[in-house]
This record gives structure tokens, C-alpha cells and sequence, in this order.
């Protein structure tokens, strides 16, 4: 395998890629009692167009079919429940899907060995029947409306309808009631034929593991599977600008929300990823983070009651989203648009916040849960681990950033605003 | 991990060694008789000792004063433990061996300045910041309903018994805010701070007399250690006729909350048994309600139940579609009987013993876990992990029944979505 030292934090991550394309990613700890398995594909809610493999024609699959394909994975043939299977000592599982992933888990303190062979053998076997797939329906037509309740889950849901254009981040990563209830089994099986294959998934295992045994274990499962194939997935052009500026919308909540949504095309920004990433999250801490005069000047002026921020990446995109709650939508608005106007880095601000960051590092490293989210994060946005975060953040500068800033359209975000529905 | 107990004559101060961690925690429970026209009060004192101190202005310089000692994380919650309100004061920051010699005691001194330097002028708080906290509170308030999964649980405790503290509205009451002002709110601070009982947790690699000077110094209190009220509330006699309450809401999905009462149980039979009937009736993805009611009938997304050990209730709730209110009912109410005639097998018993083991074990890579942990066997004599771990293993099947043979459903709510009739 092979080593890549995580400076600064006396730890070591190791890698494998199987012949097939398989990844192998390792992060061993020697002072915890736990460990974490995700088995994951680079296969979202956001692929349902495309050719299968040895196929001419491009198909449409309903929308939400990869979170379906979730739930249904959890049903073997023989009959037994892999939750069952992993309680029986203890043993976590779950799974989740997301625009561009679906991962399956499981973290415990025992039976490791079982239970990596466990999990990789599962997701290996789907088995779906019309009576199971039929009976899934009800439960995520559940799990739709739960989630279609919650207001702030409504406002992004038409940030995104108005920044995007032809993305399929527009479209909810469970679908709708209407799309999920034309899945087939025949659907799901043509989705995981194509997607879940070795060149198209990694296996992260992060806590306290035997390295050699399960390595061995890995490959003994997955070195001999073959690529099902590979599908040719055509994304649309995205239009670089917003698809509409503004929306008023109503729903059931007393006091109004706001949702913000910046788009930045990367066609024009040639920067190393991670390090525009940083920069990028950088500019949007320092403008509305914990410790800005934004966030004094709006409390004070009792604008803001909650309010949160939120990068999402996309292959060709960077969007950032703020998400709050507030009685005075409009002049809130006003604040948040006015901070990106002729913005002004303070240095003092931007030292202060590379040593928190720095700090941030060190304090993540020792939770395992946060270690796993940061390098689970790396591989499906920069489809590697980045070793060496505290020397890049070290390394970031106020020059580079003034550079980046110039570069920014800061005009091009979209903005939803909720009102009550008896106002 | 070493844990040493030192009376410091107005409060305990508990410290645990342990080099697990690259954090220092530090985590201060104030602690008196809940009394529901004061948990208002409570909240928003504890709002206003985050927003300013006399050595700092605002919470923006708080905040930057934080980032400057390398992140150090501090905050303040409220909760309600059986017949107590508990705040607990909390301080996190990297070990001084990660950063600088002395960091950690700036950070007690730091957590110290904002509990006992408050922004306090002719013994009244800050108008302007109390201002603030009071219009945040009330919007938290008024959006209460948005989170109808909590709103159904608040709704189902005051519907079973609206004088008990187990149906408090932790959040507070609109009535009571408007009683608030920056005197009647400095009053209530000078009682918390000279009348609450108080103990001091700090958990880390740290140095005993360091620690112990350095607390005695930042933390000077007078106040006395002494209990009059018990933790635990009076067993509520089961109604003769199960109450069926409901609410509608402009929401899709309906949620279900049951409260069951328990009565006359064992200590042994409290921390255990139950906890084993629990973790087998509702408890994990493996129980009986989520493979009957989700898995085979297709009911509901979530569901789950979860034991108020203090409050001697049971609650289970669950998000469905209002039409199958009744046949979910039912269903739970089977499996609850079949818990009763010990419908379940010893393959059940094994898992749902080896899903605490593996709780414990949890709780041993968390300093908050591990601090709360030994909060509850201070004020409620519980046992220690190894303790736990023994005697969760001399539970029986008879044991389990003997339990639910306590256990009565009581009270029936369900807040109706009804948003698909109105569409």
C-alpha cells in the first residue's frame, strides 16, 4: 500500500488501487477502540441519464433511483437482514445517498473482520423483486413527505430550481412520489449493472483495524470482480449565470426564511482546486462567519434570528448557499449583498482564521467521525485524500485571495424568500 | 483514564486523566428545582451570558477572543434532568501541548469572565443585548410548529399530564418573556449563581494541582451543597382509559406519540431491563417496531421508541400517513404484548445486550460522553461503565417481561397533516 503522511498530525493514511480501479483507502488509529467501514459509489441522485454500457441508445431512469436503489439494497435473497446481521455484535449500519455518492456503513468496536466481509458481500448482491420494490414504495413516499415538511428543505429545493438551468441538482436527491412509484426492478438492476462497479467505488475503513487482514479481506472479495461495463453519462451544459434572480414563496412557518445562492462557473478560475476551495471558503468565513461585522451588525440590528452557510461542489461549479431565518427579509438581503460589494479583506481576520483552521485540523483528527467526513469529502470532490491540509493552509495568502476576489461575478446569485402563508 | 474527586467545599470538582484525547475539556453543571415560570428566565440567562461580558463588548469580540486561544470552543445549554433544570457551562480547546503553555488555563479564564463577569451596570443586564436575546427567543418560539416532530412530542407530554415537568416547554413561554426585564433578570442570576448546586468536570491529559489551582482560582463560589428535591418524578398513576388526543397542521406528513407510563420499577430493572426492552421494542433499526411497522408493513419511515428513565415514561413516535393512524396503533400495540407474553427470542436478548456493550464503549471515545457519564453517577448513584457492563449481562428474558409487564400505554397524540385535503 501506499503512505501518505498527514502532516502535522502524526498520523498516516494508506492507499490501494486493485487492478480493476477499486480504491483503498486506510486510516489506521492506534489509541481508539472504534472503526468505521463506508463502501461507496461515485453513483448520485443526480445521474439518471445515461447510455449503458454496451448500449447506443441514452435512457432516462426515474428520478430518485439511486436513493431507492439504497433502500433496496438492504434486502438479500437468503432472507436475512444486515442490520440484524451487524446488531448481532453491536454493530452500526446505514447507508446514504447523496447528489454525486451512495455509501453504505458500518462502525463498531468488534467482529471487524465479519463484518468488513459482511458489508462488501452485501452490496455486491442486489436482489430485487417486484413484491420487494413495490413494498419500498410506501416507505419512501414516507420519507418524501418528512422531509417535504420541513420549510428550510422547501426553500433550497427552489434556490436550486432558480440557479440551475438544466443541472440535476434541481431535482430532490429522493425524487418525487410520482417518479419513485414508476421504478421497476428492471430500473435498479440496470442502475447497479452499471454503477456499481469496482472502477466506480472505493472502500474508506477509518479507527482501530487490522491493516493486513483487511486488505486481505478486501481484495479476497473484490479483486476478482469485473467491470460491469462503462456508461456514458452526457451532462447538459450548465449556463453559467442564475436561472432567475429572485422568488416569494409561501409556506407554514411564522417567521419568514431567506435563501441565498451565489454560482461560480470554475471555467475562468485556473487554480488548484483545493486551494480555491480554501480561498473560496475563506472569502464567504471572513464575510459571514461567527466573527464578522456582518454578523454583529445584523444581531445588533435584530435582522438575524438563525443563519447558516453551506458550499456545494459541482464538476464544473462552486455555488454557496445562506440559508436564515429573519423578520426583516428585505433588509437582511440587503446586508448579506452589500458585504460582497467592493469586499475588503481585513488581514488581522484572515491570520486569526488560518489558526483556527490549523486548529480545526488537529481537533478533527482526534474524532473519528470527523475524520471520516473530511476524507470521505476529499474523495468524492478531489477523488483523492489531500495529506497535506495544514501546510496548505499555512501556505494561503492575502495576495492570492485579493487576486481571486477580482475574478468573482459577486452579482450572480439567485435569492428565494418565504413568507408565512397567512401574511 | 484516572478519575479523581476533589471537594472544593461549595462545589466538586472532578477531574479525569486520561491521554485519549488532544482536547481539554472543561464543562460546568449548574443545577436547581425546575420551576416552569422560571425556565424562560433560565434561557435567556443563558443567552445573555454569550452575548457580552464587562471585558468584552460584544460576542463578536467573545468570539475572536476564542479564535484567538486556538478555537477554543464555549457555549451554554439548558436541559431538564426529572425534577431539576441543569445548565451546563462548557469550554473545549486543543491541549496546550498543541498549541501554547498556559492556552488552557486563558480558556478557563476566558469560561470564567462570561458566567461570572457578566454585562452587568447598577445590578442590570445590557438593555440593548437583552433586547436582542429576548427577540430571538420569541421567534424561536413562534417557529416551534416548523419542527413538527418536536412540536407532537411537547403536545403528547402536556396531553398525558400538563402539570408535570416531563410536558415543560424547554424552550419557554411568551408569557413569562414578557415579564423579563435587565433587573428581574440580574435577581434571577445572583440566585442561580449563590444557590445552584454546582459541580466541575474537567477531562484530559492534564496536570492535577494545575488544574485544581487553576479552578479554585477562576471559580469561586459560596454557594452550598444540598439537595432537598429528588431527581426522579413521582410515579403517575396509569388512566383507567387510554386518552386519545389530536392536533391538525398544514403539514403532509402526521406524526404519532405515544407516551406509556412505568410503574414500580427496581433500580436494577431501571437501568437495565428497561434498557434492554427498550433496545428489543423500539430501540435500533433491528427492533421489532421498525421491522414490523416500517419493514413489513410499509407505515412509516421512522420510527422508534425511547425510555425516560427519570420521567418513568416510555415514548414511542412514529411519521405516517394520517389514514394509517389506527392500524399503526394497533401494530405497535401488538408487538408491545408480545413483548409482555416474552414473544421474543434469545437471539433478541443477545443483540440487544451487545448494542449497549457497544453504547459503553461509545461513550468512551467522547470527553463529553465520558463527563456526562460521571455526572449521573454523582447525582444519581448510577454505575460505572464496568459496573454497567456486568450487570447489563445478568438480565433475563423474565427479567424483560417483568418490565413490560409495567408498562401501559397511556396517552395516544397525533398531530394530523392534513395539507394534501386543503391542497
Amino acid at each position: 500500500m501506499k503512505t501518505l503522511k498527514l502532516k502535522g498530525l502524526d498520523m498516516s493514511c494508506f492507499t490501494e488501487t486493485l487492478e480493476n480501479g477499486l480504491e483503498i483507502i486506510f486510516v489506521p488509529y492506534e489509541n481508539k477502540k472504534n472503526y468505521f467501514i463506508s463502501f461507496a459509489t461515485r453513483f448520485g441522485s443526480e445521474t439518471t441519464s445515461f447510455i449503458p454500457s454496451n448500449k447506443q441508445k441514452e435512457i432516462k431512469v426515474p428520478d430518485g433511483i439511486a436513493h431507492f436503489l439504497e433502500h433496496k439494497m438492504f434486502e438479500q435473497e437468503n432472507g436475512e437482514d444486515p442490520f440484524t446481521f451487524f446488531s448481532k455484535t453491536g454493530t452500526g449500519s446505514n447507508a446514504s445517498t447523496s447528489f454525486d455518492y451512495t455509501q453504505y456503513i458500518c462502525y463498531g468496536t468488534k467482529n471487524f473482520e465479519e463484518n468488513l466481509r459482511y458489508l462488501l458481500n452485501f452490496v455486491k448482491k442486489p436482489y430485487y423483486t417486484d413484491k420487494n420494490v413495490e413494498k419500498e414504495k410506501g416507505i419512501i413516499a414516507e420519507e418524501l413527505k418528512m422531509y417535504d415538511d420541513i420549510p428550510e428543505f422547501q426553500l433550497e429545493m427552489k434556490l436550486r430550481e432558480n440557479i440551475f438551468h438544466v443541472s440535476p441538482r434541481r431535482i430532490d436527491i429522493g425524487g418525487s412520489i410520482k417518479e419513485i412509484n414508476k421504478i421497476t426492478k428492471e430500473d435498479l438492476y440496470l442502475c447497479y449493472e452499471n454503477f456499481y462497479s469496482p472502477n466506480n467505488m472505493f472502500v474508506l475503513v477509518v479507527g482501530n483495524f487490522p491493516k493486513e487482514s483487511a486488505l486481505e479481506i478486501i481484495k479476497d472479495e473484490l479483486e476478482n470482480e469485473k467491470n460491469k461495463g462503462q456508461p456514458i453519462i452526457k451532462t447538459k451544459k450548465e449556463n453559467i449565470k442564475i436561472r432567475k434572480k429572485s422568488e416569494t414563496i409561501k409556506s407554514t412557518v411564522k417567521v419568514p426564511k431567506i435563501g441565498f445562492g451565489l454560482k461560480i462557473p470554475l471555467q475562468n478560475l485556473d487554480y488548484d482546486l483545493v486551494m480555491l476551495d480554501m480561498y473560496l471558503t475563506m472569502i464567504t468565513t471572513l464575510c459571514y462567519g461567527s466573527s464578522s461585522e456582518f454578523r454583529e451588525r445584523t444581531r445588533n440590528n435584530k435582522l438575524l434570528n438563525s443563519l447558516y452557510t453551506e458550499w456545494e461542489m459541482l464538476d464544473d461549479f462552486r455555488v454557496f448557499y445562506i440559508m436564515a431565518s429573519t423578520n426583516y427579509p428585505e433588509k437582511l438581503l440587503e446586508e448579506i449583498k452589500n458585504e460582497l460589494k467592493d469586499l475588503v479583506i481585513s488581514e488581522e481576520a484572515f491570520t486569526r482564521m488560518k489558526k483556527v483552521w490549523i486548529a480545526n485540523e488537529v481537533k478533527m483528527i482526534d474524532d473519528i467521525d470527523a475524520t471520516v467526513n473530511n476524507i470521505f469529502d476529499d474523495l468524492i470532490k478531489y477523488k483523492k485524500v489531500i495529506p497535506n491540509k495544514i501546510e496548505l493552509i499555512k501556505k494561503m495568502n492575502i495576495e492570492k485571495l485579493n487576486e481571486l476576489i477580482k475574478k468573482i461575478d459577486f452579482e450572480n446569485y439567485s435569492i428565494v424568500t418565504m413568507y408565512g402563508k397567512d401574511e | 483514564m484516572e478519575y479523581i474527586k476533589k471537594d472544593l467545599g461549595a462545589y466538586n470538582l472532578h477531574i479525569i486523566k486520561t491521554d485519549k484525547f488532544k482536547t481539554i475539556t472543561l464543562k460546568a453543571y449548574f443545577r436547581s428545582p425546575i420551576v416552569k415560570e422560571e425556565i424562560t428566565l433560565r434561557n435567556i440567562l443563558c443567552n445573555i451570558l454569550l452575548q457580552s461580558s464587562k471585558n468584552y463588548e460584544s460576542k463578536r469580540a467573545l468570539t475572536i477572543k476564542a479564535q484567538d486561544l486556538y478555537a477554543a470552543d464555549i457555549g451554554a445549554t439548558n436541559s431538564r434532568l426529572g425534577n431539576y433544570i441543569v445548565t451546563s457551562f462548557y469550554a473545549t480547546s486543543l491541549n496546550d501541548k498543541y498549541t501554547e503553555k498556559g492556552n488552557f488555563t486563558n480558556v478557563v479564564e476566558f469560561i470564567s469572565d462570561v458566567i461570572f463577569n457578566p454585562d452587568v451596570k447598577e445590578n442590570k443586564f445590557n438593555e440593548d443585548k437583552l433586547d436582542i436575546v429576548k427577540d430571538n427567543c420569541i421567534n424561536s418560539i413562534n417557529s416551534l410548529k416548523e419542527d413538527s416532530s418536536s412540536y407532537s412530542l411537547i403536545r403528547m407530554a402536556e396531553a398525558f399530564d400538563k402539570d408535570s415537568p416531563l410536558s415543560y416547554r424547554m424552550l419557554g413561554y411568551k408569557e413569562d418573556l414578557d415579564k423579563i426585564d435587565s433587573k428581574n433578570l440580574y435577581d434571577y442570576y445572583l440566585k442561580m449563581i449563590n444557590n445552584d448546586l454546582v459541580d466541575i468536570f474537567v477531562i484530559g491529559d492534564v496536570d492535577t494541582p494545575t488544574i485544581v489551582s487553576t479552578i479554585k482560582k477562576y471559580f469561586k463560589l459560596r454557594t452550598m451543597k444540598k439537595k432537598k428535591v429528588p431527581y426522579m418524578l413521582e410515579n403517575k398513576k396509569p388512566r383507567s382509559r387510554r386518552l386519545f388526543a389530536k392536533e391538525t397542521i398544514d403539514y403532509s406528513q402526521s406524526k404519532l406519540a405515544i407516551c406509556n407510563t412505568i410503574s414500580e420499577l427496581s433500580t436494577f430493572e431501571r437501568n437495565y431491563a428497561l434498557t434492554l426492552y427498550n433496545i428489543i421494542l423500539g430501540g435500533s433499526s433491528d427492533s421489532k417496531l421498525f421491522k414490523n411497522v416500517r419493514e413489513e408493513n410499509s407505515l412509516c419511515y421512522t420510527i422508534k421508541s425511547v425510555p425516560n428513565k427519570l420521567d418513568n415514561i416510555l415514548i414511542i413516535s412514529a411519521g405516517i400517513d394520517k389514514n394509517n393512524f389506527k392500524k399503526t396503533v394497533d401494530l405497535i400495540e401488538t408487538n408491545m404484548q408480545l413483548m409482555k407474553k416474552g414473544k421474543f427470542s434469545d437471539n433478541d436478548l443477545i443483540i440487544a445486550r451487545e448494542y449497549y456493550l457497544t453504547a459503553l464503549d461509545d461513550i468512551l471515545e467522547s470527553p463529553s460522553a465520558i463527563i456526562d457519564n460521571y455526572l449521573m453517577m454523582e447525582l444519581l448513584g448510577t454505575d460505572t461503565i464496568e459496573e454497567k457492563r456486568t450487570k447489563i449481562t445478568e438480565v433475563t428474558k423474565k427479567d424483560i417481561v417483568k418490565v413490560a409487564k409495567k408498562i401501559k400505554m397511556d396517552t395516544v397524540f397525533c398531530l394530523e397533516g392534513v395539507k394534501d385535503e386543503n391542497a
